[in-house]
């Protein structure tokens, strides 16, 4: 759980790490939501080949009131599209009341070695946070081997 | 020739003239960028290196706050996936 100060020096750390990755996008900023949670959206564009388009990271994040003053994370997507090297990869947490009724688990994953043609839809997973999204994009970007898809657990 | 995308600590330290001992010291103070692959193996992405030759490197702020909106479905448009035995439900 994190308070609203918290939630800003958070968001704060991950648009840092991500500009001194190179990475091109407006500030970001926590906005506060019509049902009472925060949360952020936004896009960075990472250096290296821009063709077809430049690699981009995608983080959003909602948090909810959980008690005095402090939130929970409620849900999140981190995606990384590498389009110069046509693949992509995601951590999701939302539709939790589904995920949980069908498959007892709270998040999933998207791991496609080649753009817009996954195996399998979606992936078993563990919860991250932002931090560790970054780290996982970061260590693939620009790397010429697998993704590794193959050695996911595919819920369907 | 056409420059390196990511450099090594043994690039970085090459073309500083440091030791690459010290590079690793630089990573791990938090001075230099740096991917972190393993416990031993560091890549520093090009633009990360270019920001901090030029004293450009950004220190963490705190994010402001912005205006109420409302609140975006993540996840829109993606399909679910259906247990095994269940009927389909809708899919991507």
């Amino acid at each position: 759980m994190a308070t609203i100060p918290e939630l800003r020096r958070y968001l704060g750390d991950l648009s840092a790490i991500l500009w001194n990755f190179g990475a091109v996008f407006p500030t970001p900023t926590l906005d506060p939501y019509d049902d009472g949670s925060y949360g952020f959206a936004f896009s960075a564009l990472l250096p290296g080949s821009a063709a077809p388009k430049p690699a981009s990271i995608k983080m959003m994040e909602t948090w909810e009131p959980a008690q005095a003053g402090r939130y929970t994370r409620v849900e999140y997507g981190y995606d990384f599209v590498e389009y110069p090297l046509d693949r992509r990869r995601a951590f999701h947490r939302h539709d939790e009341e589904y995920f949980l009724r069908e498959f007892g688990v709270t998040v999933h994953e998207h791991c496609e070695e080649v753009l817009g043609q996954p195996d399998c839809d979606h992936y078993m997973g563990l919860p991250i946070d932002g931090y560790e999204a970054i780290r996982r994009f970061t260590i693939l970007w620009g790397q010429a081997k697998p993704l590794g898809c193959a050695a996911l657990r595919c819920m369907e | 020739m056409q420059k390196k995308p990511f450099l090594t600590p043994a690039d970085i330290a090459l073309e500083l003239d440091i030791s690459t001992s010290t590079v690793l010291r630089k990573i791990h103070a938090g001075e230099i960028p740096a991917i972190v692959v393993s416990d031993r193996i560091y890549r520093i992405p090009a633009a990360s290196f270019e920001l901090y030759k030029a004293g450009r490197l950004k220190s963490a702020q705190p994010a402001p706050l912005g205006q109420p909106r409302p609140r975006p479905r993540i996840g829109e448009g993606e399909g679910k996936p259906v247990a095994a035995g269940a009927a389909p439900l809708r899919r991507a």
